[in-house]
C-alpha cells in the first residue's frame, strides 16, 4: 500500500479514532517506512498537527534520522523512548524526545504521552505506539493489557488519533483479544496490497 | 502491594462530625488529583501529606501553594528545616512559576526557627504554653495576611521539639480548628520511614487531621514508581486508588497505578 493511500485513510479517521496497524513480518521494512511516511510526513506535517512518537521498538535517534530523511519538521514530532535506556544508546539525547527507563515502566510512559500532550497543546495530536510486540516482550499480557485499556481510551476521549503498530505472527492471543476491544479500526497492511 | 500505612485511618476525634459532601472545595490546581478529590480539598481541611523521603511531599505542597497563589488565594509556607531562600529556587523549576507571586506578597514563606526566636522559644522541648503561643501567632499572621492555604513543612520536625503525645494532638487540633476558623485550607507535611506502618511519626496526627495523602516509593521489577493514595478526607468522596505520579516543569501528573504485577512489588 502507498504511503499516500494510507496518508488519506488516516486522514478520513475522525478524531479519537484507535487504530491497530498490522505489519507483515516479511515485509517489515516497507511497510514500515510507507506508515512512517504516511504517518510523520503526510498526515502529521499539517498545520496545527503533532505527533508524539512512542519508541519501544528501535531508540527514538533511529526514527528520528528516518523522519529527517523525509523531511519532517522537528517540531512536529515529539518522542517518548523507553528503548535507549535500556540499550545503553542514551549519549546523546535528541531535544525532541524524552527518555523512559524501561519498557516496563508503562506508567511513566503514559505520563510522558500526557507531558507532551500538554506541552505541545496541538488541536490535532496523534500518538504512533511502536509497537505492542516489542512492549509484550517486556510486559506480561495482563499488564500490558491493562496499559492499552487506559492509554487509548484517554486518548480516544480527548480526540487523540492513536496508531498502534503491531507484527502479525507474533502476538499473544490475550494482547490480539484486547486489542480488538479497545482498537475501532485494524488496517491490515499484508492485505491491501502493494 | 498494599500501600504502606495502616489499613484504617484511626478513630474520628470526638465532637468533629463528618460533614456532608458537597461542601465548598478548595481547588488544588493540581488537575489528576482535584479529579480523585471530587473538584478539591474542603475548604477548610487540615490534610496530612506523608511519605518517605524522596517521594515529592514538598513539591506537592509547593504547588498546591503556587497553584492558589495564581488564583488570587494568599498563600503561606512554614519552613521548619528548609531556607525559605532555597524553596523559592525549587519552585523556579516550575514553569508557570511567577516572582511577582512572591514579591506581591501572594506567596509567603516564613522560616520557623525565625519565629521561634522572635517569639523567645528557643528551649529544646516546647511546653504546652509555648504550642499555644505558636498556634496563636501562627493564626494572627493568617488573619493579618488573608491566608487561604497553608503548609507546614513538616510536622515532624516541629514534633521533635515536643515531648507528650497529648501535646501534639492538641496542637494539631487546635492549629486544625484555628485555620478552619479562618477559611484557610492547611496542609501538614509528615515524614515517614516505609516500614513505619502509620502516617506520621508519633501516631497520633493522623487520628486528628480531615484528610491524609499518601506518597511512597512503590518498585516493580527493579522500576521505581512514586505512588499516591488518597487514604482519607472527610467531606469528600474521593478515590481510594493508587496513582503513579511524577513532577514535572508543568506540574504533578497522574496516572492509574497498573495492577497486572502487583504481586512483584516491594514497599
Amino acid at each position: 500500500m502507498a504511503p499516500a493511500e494510507i496518508g488519506d485513510r488516516l486522514r478520513a479517521l475522525p478524531p479519537g479514532t484507535a487504530v491497530t496497524l498490522k505489519l507483515d513480518p516479511r515485509e517489515y521494512a516497507d511497510q514500515y517506512f510507507s506508515v512512517l511516511t504516511a504517518a510523520l510526513r503526510d498526515v502529521g506535517s499539517g498545520a496545527n498537527t503533532h505527533t508524539i512518537y512512542v519508541a519501544v521498538t528501535s531508540p527514538a535517534a533511529f526514527v528520528w534520522s528516518l523522519a529527517q530523511a523525509l523531511d519532517v519538521p522537528a517540531d512536529r514530532v515529539s518522542f517518548v523512548d523507553a528503548i535507549s535506556h535500556l540499550m545503553m544508546h542514551y549519549e546523546n539525547p535528541l531535544p525532541n524526545a524524552t527518555y523512559v527507563e524501561s519498557p516496563r515502566a508503562l506508567e511513566s510512559i503514559m505520563l510522558r504521552v500526557e507531558y507532551l500532550l500538554r506541552r505541545t497543546r496541538s488541536p490535532r495530536s496523534t500518538v504512533i505506539v511502536d509497537s505492542v510486540n516489542s512492549l509484550a516482550i517486556h510486559n506480561p499480557p495482563e499488564l500490558l493489557s491493562e496499559f492499552l485499556h487506559i492509554l487509548l481510551n484517554n486518548l480516544k476521549s480527548r480526540q487523540v488519533l492513536t496508531l498502534v503498530l503491531e507484527t502479525t505472527e507474533e502476538q499473544a492471543a490475550s494482547v490480539e483479544q484486547l486489542l480488538n476491544l479497545v482498537v475501532d479500526e485494524t488496517i491490515d497492511m499484508a492485505r491491501l496490497g502493494p | 502491594m498494599e500501600s504502606p500505612g495502616p489499613s484504617a485511618a484511626g478513630p474520628e476525634p470526638p465532637g468533629r462530625a463528618e460533614p456532608a459532601v458537597g461542601l465548598e472545595r478548595c481547588v488544588t490546581g493540581i488537575e489528576g488529583l482535584d479529579n480523585i478529590l471530587g473538584g478539591g480539598i474542603p475548604r477548610g481541611n487540615t490534610v496530612l501529606i506523608a511519605g518517605s523521603v524522596g517521594t515529592g511531599k514538598t513539591t506537592l505542597s509547593l504547588e498546591f501553594l503556587l497553584r492558589g497563589a495564581e488564583r488570587g488565594e494568599r498563600s503561606l509556607f512554614l519552613s521548619v528545616t528548609e531556607a525559605s531562600d532555597k524553596l523559592v529556587q525549587n519552585l523556579s523549576t516550575f514553569e508557570f512559576f511567577r516572582t511577582d507571586l512572591v514579591v506581591d506578597g501572594k506567596l509567603v514563606f516564613v522560616d520557623l526557627p525565625v519565629l521561634y526566636e522572635k517569639l523567645g522559644l528557643e528551649s529544646e522541648e516546647l511546653s504546652s504554653e509555648e504550642l499555644d503561643i505558636l498556634v496563636r501567632t501562627i493564626r494572627d499572621l493568617v488573619r493579618s495576611l488573608g491566608i487561604k492555604r497553608l503548609v507546614l513543612d513538616s510536622l515532624t520536625s516541629l514534633c521533635y521539639r515536643i515531648r507528650k503525645d497529648e501535646q501534639i494532638r492538641e496542637f494539631v487540633l487546635r492549629l486544625g480548628e484555628e485555620m478552619s476558623a479562618c477559611d484557610c485550607t492547611s496542609v501538614l507535611v509528615s515524614e515517614i520511614t516505609p516500614t513505619q506502618g502509620r502516617y506520621s511519626t508519633r501516631g497520633v496526627e493522623e487520628a486528628i487531621v480531615d484528610g491524609i495523602i499518601l506518597l511512597w516509593n512503590a518498585r516493580r521489577r527493579g522500576d521505581i514508581h512514586r505512588v499516591l493514595q488518597i487514604v482519607k478526607m472527610r467531606g469528600s468522596a474521593h478515590s481510594h486508588a493508587q496513582y503513579v505520579i511524577e513532577l514535572t516543569p508543568i506540574g504533578i501528573l497522574m496516572t492509574p497505578h497498573l495492577k497486572g504485577a502487583r504481586a512483584d512489588e516491594e514497599g
